[in-house]
């Protein structure tokens, strides 16, 4: 199934980059071509070999929505911008990728030939008596395939940070095992893992239950439940390792490993940091209030999960690959 | 209300690991562990555990990233909020739905952008942030874990995941929407 999914993820997103770039192309979406009228307040003028402005660019709403045909577009355009004149008269605007940059050019940076820039050519620049205001028609460089070049940039970047996110999990994977090692030798896990045996040994009829694994799940469980990713994830890789030493089949997976990964995916937190944290950022008046409801979802998602799981293990489609049920 | 919760997040969040080292690498002393020989053994295996999951962790990100990057989240939908708006679910939170099994930092930019538009304390807020909260980023879990095993056969894995996710997202609405009227 995972094959599916990868090969349909991959290949979605390669057609559907594709449609969307011809649709570009066909009502240049871009405007292309298209000289498009603009005011500067000036803040900066140099002159020396050429001419040099600095400044912010203002363009109405109404004017950009409608030059860009969008419906429910950006409030007035407000963009720092860089006019320069070489003493053979010809003018180039450049408009760096910022904070109150539209949506739209954003997106189309991805198309242009720079990647923190919009440049284009200036026609038609009125500069008033002060130097204050400047009225120019100005013509962004054309943009073509931005969905493709996205496609292109996301896949070579997230290839790269796959490997940081991997080496990031070095240390913090280190530390947790260096504890889990002494307290496998403490005799600790065997406490915790005797105390929850009866509910171990109905998730996890395979399972011994006094099985190395079985600690490395509970703490993992518990570290999930109590919001501490950074312990969980190292703790959960360890009871993959475990569970791993009882397949009989390496490779393929067991079902104790479906159903560990079915309450791991489940994502049941006592108390969902992220996301409260997130809204009282935003100023929500209550954020906790998403507590309840999350233990709810989560907790639907994680039984779901489960049951999933016992149920699934049964179908002769997943059964014909495994040896046996262990 | 809102600055107890606050409280107790800070206090799991400061003293839960010190705690857990603590008690941990304290019993073990107490038990007649060697503790520092034994915990260096035991954290050896941090390094081939990290880079064996490597070519998992790339292959799930990258066709994950093709899908993100090339606008098929908008096609996905337009093409689906007919039928999620039948069970109550506003067709803005859609995109939350489907990101969240799919990418940590991609939900969580969803979730921010939906509660600044439409405010943290309106229905979609509310139904966002307790998306966010009722799943894991499924494909990631499925991706590290099994990797750590070296896993190639998932077997009933992603079904079993993509079940709990959808029940999941469905919990979220119905829960959000009970409390809301």
């Amino acid at each position: 199934m995972l094959n599916y999914i990868w090969i349909s993820l991959i290949a979605i997103g390669i057609f559907v980059a594709v449609g969307n770039d011809v649709r570009d192309e066909i009502q240049n979406t871009y405007r292309n071509g298209v000289p498009l009228a603009a005011q500067v307040e000036v803040r900066q003028y140099t002159s020396g070999t050429g001419q040099r402005w600095e400044g912010v660019l203002v363009i109405p709403a109404a004017t950009f929505n409608s030059f860009y045909s969008i419906e429910s577009g950006s409030a007035e355009v407000h963009q720092p911008v860089t006019i320069t004149t070489l003493e053979t008269g010809k003018s180039s605007i450049t408009l760096p990728i910022g904070d109150t940059t539209p949506v739209l050019w954003k997106e189309m940076v991805k198309g242009g030939s720079a990647k923190d820039k919009l440049s284009g050519k200036v026609f038609d620049m009125r500069v008033s008596q002060d130097n204050r205001m400047a009225q120019l028609m100005f013509e962004i460089e054309p943009i073509h395939f931005v969905k493709m070049k996205a496609v292109t940039q996301a896949a070579l970047d997230i290839a790269g940070t796959a490997v940081n996110i991997a080496l990031g999990l070095i240390g913090i994977m280190a530390l947790w095992l260096g504890v889990m090692k002494v307290a496998e030798e403490a005799g600790l896990l065997k406490v915790l893992t005797r105390l929850l045996t009866p509910i171990t040994r109905r998730l996890f009829p395979d399972i011994p239950s006094d099985h190395p694994a079985v600690g490395a799940i509970i703490m993992n469980v518990a570290a999930n439940m109590l919001g501490l990713s950074n312990a969980a994830t190292p703790l959960g890789l360890k009871a993959m390792e475990e569970l791993n030493k009882l397949n009989p089949k390496i490779g393929t997976a067991t079902n104790a490993m479906v159903t560990f990964l079915a309450i791991n995916t489940g994502g049941l937190v006592l108390i969902p940091a992220t996301a409260i944290a997130v809204r009282a950022t935003i100023g929500s008046a209550n954020p906790g209030i998403i507590i309840g409801t999350s233990i709810v979802g989560a907790g639907c998602a994680t039984v779901a999960g489960v049951i999933a799981s016992k149920l699934l293990q049964r179908l002769p489609r997943y059964n014909k690959t495994e040896v046996n049920n262990g | 209300m809102a600055e107890v919760l606050r409280d107790i997040i800070n206090i799991i969040a400061v003293f839960a690991i010190p705690l857990i080292l603590l008690v941990f690498l304290g019993w073990g002393f107490f038990k007649k562990v060697k503790v520092y020989e034994v915990f260096v053994e035991g954290a050896k295996d941090g390094f081939n555990t990290a880079i064996r999951i490597i070519p998992y962790l790339v292959a799930m990100l990258v066709a994950i990233a093709i899908f993100r990057a090339s606008g098929a989240m908008e096609l996905l939908t337009t093409v689906i909020a007919p039928i999620t708006s039948l069970f109550g679910m506003p067709p803005e939170t859609l995109p939350m739905a489907i990101m969240r099994p799919l990418s940590g930092s991609g939900s969580l930019g969803i979730m921010t952008e939906l509660m600044k538009t439409h405010g943290p304390d309106s229905l979609i807020g509310v139904m966002a942030s307790t998306m966010y909260g009722s799943s894991e980023t499924t494909f990631y879990v499925l991706a590290v874990y099994f990797g750590a095993a070296n896993i190639k056969n998932t077997r009933h894995a992603v079904p079993v995941g993509i079940i709990a996710d959808v029940v999941g997202m469905l919990a979220a609405v119905w829960i959000v929407n009970l409390i809301w009227k």
